[in-house]
């Protein structure tokens, strides 16, 4: 029969473990961790390594058949040069958080909590209506918000509001951030939908009895209750968005490809594709896009610090409190 | 936008979220959404078309039957000939091989569909360095500057000797195909890049059919500046023959038209050196010109929204009245575009065409480009003397001709000029004269980036940047990606 002690570590008194014995107690673990460990290096670590060894080199289709020629950080310094790199980074974060904030996270929340809230198999239903967009192929997808946005005569939202009087309008080119973050957080929106709507059932139901026969009203079980809750789940949503916010471009390259006009929509990724493997006339500078990818990559590594320490990742994934020995 | 207007569409965005979200059921209302606007106009722009042919071929015994690659960009269906001429030239490039006595005989495989030019060119480079390029590639001849040097190509300078049918090629086109001193390919076709005209709003705006007839020779002969140009765009949106923004549309992205502003307002581009050169004076005309005819209404400031279809549609629509394109615009949007109302004919009796006016403050000459496809063979190859025989019988006077009707290209060939099916052809007769006036894109490594900045520019003043700091969007731009290889004038 197993028995339970209060508390973790040696216990006082006791001499400490060999090191042998530390390791020996930890050979298993390892063993076990070192098919993914191997993956995350090969598959995460390596490509980092080689994006910054090639961000170092000035390979473009223009010498890609000659031996890789090392500039030191001279793409770096030509990037800081750029003209427009603080419109792309203030662009960048104005898409991530607009698109988080609205979206990924405000209203994949607002929506779990709603169909938490309703009929189950309406709940249901409504959340499988808001994955539709996700499982959409993205260039259908955004053919439909082109269309829906065209210019005159076309666009739905021309023909829809024509009778109301509106003046039709090239919605798309007239408010492109508008339509950026509504085509991105339709998609987005989902994700957070399903694990907080998971998240949320798996409150025990005597929680939210409890709170109800003391007299708590909706708003206070979902803020006394429901949110702290799903802590967790928050945490990771928001941080995993913010990621993959911070790398997406597809959208923005198929709906404005990063204008109209200079920049308007242009993000940090899409500027590291285009420089790197999307130009016209095919002038690929591969160097010059990985050094605008890399420090893409720095830049998220510093939000998910900046993430973990803001939720308290440390307290969310301490030991517990009790060891089964 | 007003804001009650993007409250509105906001509210009406929400209401369609639901909408948006079942577009992806096959449901009969979606169907119905979606076919408003311009399914095939989108076939035409994203519509990739492979097309891989082989044809049987008899193997004398103790012949080698060679398997012979070829990659050409075309747009469906009207651009196609610039592969199946390969096809059609495999019969006479084998009979020529079984009179030789050579006991090879050529298998051709094509692979052709409509990619944009950045990926066709990556495509071949990523190929050529991995060993797995096609014996032949058709592309522009821009790219040689940067596939010549990287070693990609076969210098076939000593080789074009050896092909009678080449003595054939127009000699003016021969330096497309050039760089450093070497002949890398041969030149596939030729065009003209013309300013089209509405004559129905022209008439609208009270010309006479003698004023509009005769605009091609004035155009010629400077009399019809591009000033003139911008000031009856601005006269028919004033006068509300055409919508704001629809007096004047060029291309709607980056391509080659935006050079021969450049070229027009007086720039010069290559030098002695290898650097390439930027004339800001003649940079700054330009960015002067866009940015006046967005001020004057004449241009709007989306048009370099990258939508081709709108593009086509507006102008065979009938909704402007100026427009900058290309001589195989015509045969595409006679082919896809006014089939319904009439085709050709159609066009004949709405549009005409001529010279990109004279800029009165540039050079004051009427100006084209041509930007000739080359038919290159592929240092890859393993068998270039094959390639090279194959792209000769293709270089013949019946098959170019059908290309040329079809596309609307110009021809290549001398014996072009006499040959009856070509001559009959009204729309290259009327186009043939603009080469008088054309220019080309320079064969250089640097044009790439240089088209870049150039055109970061242009984007500038379209989109509310005045002209001089257009320039300096440029000059930055430039200086930034070029270095010491672009000289700043």
């Amino acid at each position: 029969m197993a028995e339970v002690v209060m508390g973790s570590g040696p216990v006082k008194g006791q001499a400490p473990p060999s090191r042998w014995a530390q390791l020996k107690a930890t050979l298993g673990a390892w063993g076990f961790m070192s098919p993914a460990a191997v993956l995350v290096l090969v598959f995460f670590f390596l490509p980092v390594i080689i994006l910054f060894v090639i961000s170092l080199t000035d390979l473009s289709s223009s010498n890609f058949s000659e031996p890789l020629t090392f500039i030191s950080l001279g793409n770096y310094a030509r990037l800081f040069r750029d003209k427009f790199f603080p419109k792309i980074l203030g662009n960048t974060f104005f898409y991530v958080a607009t698109t988080l904030i609205c979206f990924n996270v405000g209203m994949a929340l607002v929506l779990a909590l709603l169909t938490t809230h309703i009929n189950r198999r309406a709940g249901f239903f409504f959340r499988l209506i808001w994955l539709l967009p996700r499982i959409t192929p993205s260039v259908i997808y955004i053919l439909m918000w082109r269309r829906i946005s065209h210019q005159p005569p076309f666009g739905l939202i021309n023909q829809l509001l024509a009778p109301l009087g509106v003046e039709p309008q090239y919605w798309l080119f007239e408010q492109p951030w508008l339509f950026v973050i509504l085509a991105n957080g339709f998609v987005g929106a989902s994700f957070g939908l399903i694990l907080f709507s998971s998240a949320i059932e798996a409150i025990p139901k005597d929680f939210i009895t409890a709170a109800k026969v003391d007299g708590a009203s909706t708003w206070q079980i979902i803020r006394d209750i429901t949110l702290p809750q799903i802590r967790w789940p928050l945490l990771f949503v928001t941080t995993y968005q913010t990621l993959s916010l911070l790398t997406s471009f597809e959208y923005i390259l198929l709906l404005t490809e990063g204008g109209p006009g200079l920049y308007t929509t242009e993000v940090w990724a899409l500027t590291a594709y285009k420089r790197a493997l999307k130009t016209y006339f095919g002038h690929n500078q591969w160097g010059y896009g990985a050094a605008w990818g890399f420090v893409l990559v720095i830049i998220g590594i510093v939000m998910s610090i900046i993430y973990l320490r803001v939720f308290r990742f440390n307290e969310l994934v301490q030991e517990p409190k009790i060891d089964v020995l | 936008m007003k804001k009650h207007g993007l409250w509105t569409v906001l509210a009406a965005l929400v209401g369609l979220s639901m909408v948006l979200a079942a577009c992806a059921a096959p449901t009969p209302e979606v169907v119905e959404v979606t076919r408003v606007v311009t399914e095939k106009e989108e076939v035409e722009v994203e519509v990739t078309k492979i097309v891989e042919v082989e044809k049987e071929v008899e193997v004398p015994v103790g012949g080698e039957l060679v398997h012979i690659v070829a990659r050409c960009k075309a747009a469906p269906p009207h651009e196609e000939g610039r592969c199946n001429n390969l096809v059609s030239a495999v019969g006479a490039a084998n009979q020529a091989l079984a009179d030789a006595g050579d006991s090879r005989r050529i298998e051709l495989e094509i692979i052709q569909d409509n990619a944009d030019w950045g990926d066709y060119k990556t495509e071949f480079e990523l190929a050529s360095d991995a060993g797995e390029a096609p014996d032949i590639v058709c592309s522009g001849h821009e790219h040689i500057g940067d596939w010549a040097p990287a070693g990609y190509l076969v210098d076939v300078t000593g080789m074009i000797g050896d092909y009678a049918e080449f003595d054939d090629v127009i000699d003016a086109l021969w330096a497309a195909t050039e760089f450093q001193g070497s002949r890398w390919g041969v030149p596939q076709d030729a065009e003209a890049r013309p300013m089209f005209y509405n004559k129905t709003l022209l008439a609208e705006l009270d010309w006479s059919d003698a004023d509009i007839e005769s605009l091609p020779d004035r155009i010629m002969s400077g009399q019809f500046t591009w000033e003139d140009m911008f000031d009856t765009a601005e006269e028919a949106v004033n006068a509300g023959v055409v919508a704001e923004g629809n007096g004047w549309w060029h291309r709607p992205k980056n391509g080659g038209d935006f050079l021969y502003y450049y070229y027009a307002a007086g720039g010069e581009i290559t030098g002695d050196g290898d650097a390439l050169i930027f004339d800001k004076a003649a940079a700054l005309k330009v960015y002067e010109k866009l940015y006046a005819a967005v001020d004057r209404g004449i241009l709007s400031d989306t048009r370099l929204d990258g939508d081709w279809t709108g593009w086509h549609t507006g102008i065979t629509d009938g909704d402007v009245l100026f427009m900058f394109g290309g001589s195989w615009n015509w045969a595409e949007w006679f082919s896809n575009y006014v089939v319904d109302r009439g085709g050709e004919d159609y066009l004949w009796e709405h549009f005409g065409f001529a010279a990109i006016p004279g800029m009165a403050n540039g050079t004051g000459k009427p100006t084209t480009l041509t930007h000739p496809l080359i038919y290159m063979i592929s240092s890859a190859s393993e068998h270039p003397d094959l390639a090279l025989l194959l792209i000769s019988k293709a270089t013949v006077k019946e098959l170019n001709t059908d290309y040329a009707i079809a596309s609307g290209h110009l021809g290549i060939l001398k014996s072009q000029a006499e040959y009856g099916p070509y001559t009959s052809s009204k729309f290259l007769s009327q186009v043939l004269p603009l080469l008088d006036v054309t220019t080309f894109l320079p064969n250089s490594p640097y044009w790439s980036a240089w088209s870049n900045g150039y055109y970061e520019g242009i984007l500038a003043a379209e989109s509310g940047f005045s002209a001089e700091d257009a320039l300096e969007v440029a000059v930055d731009y430039l200086q930034n990606e070029l270095g010491d290889n672009v000289i700043i004038r």
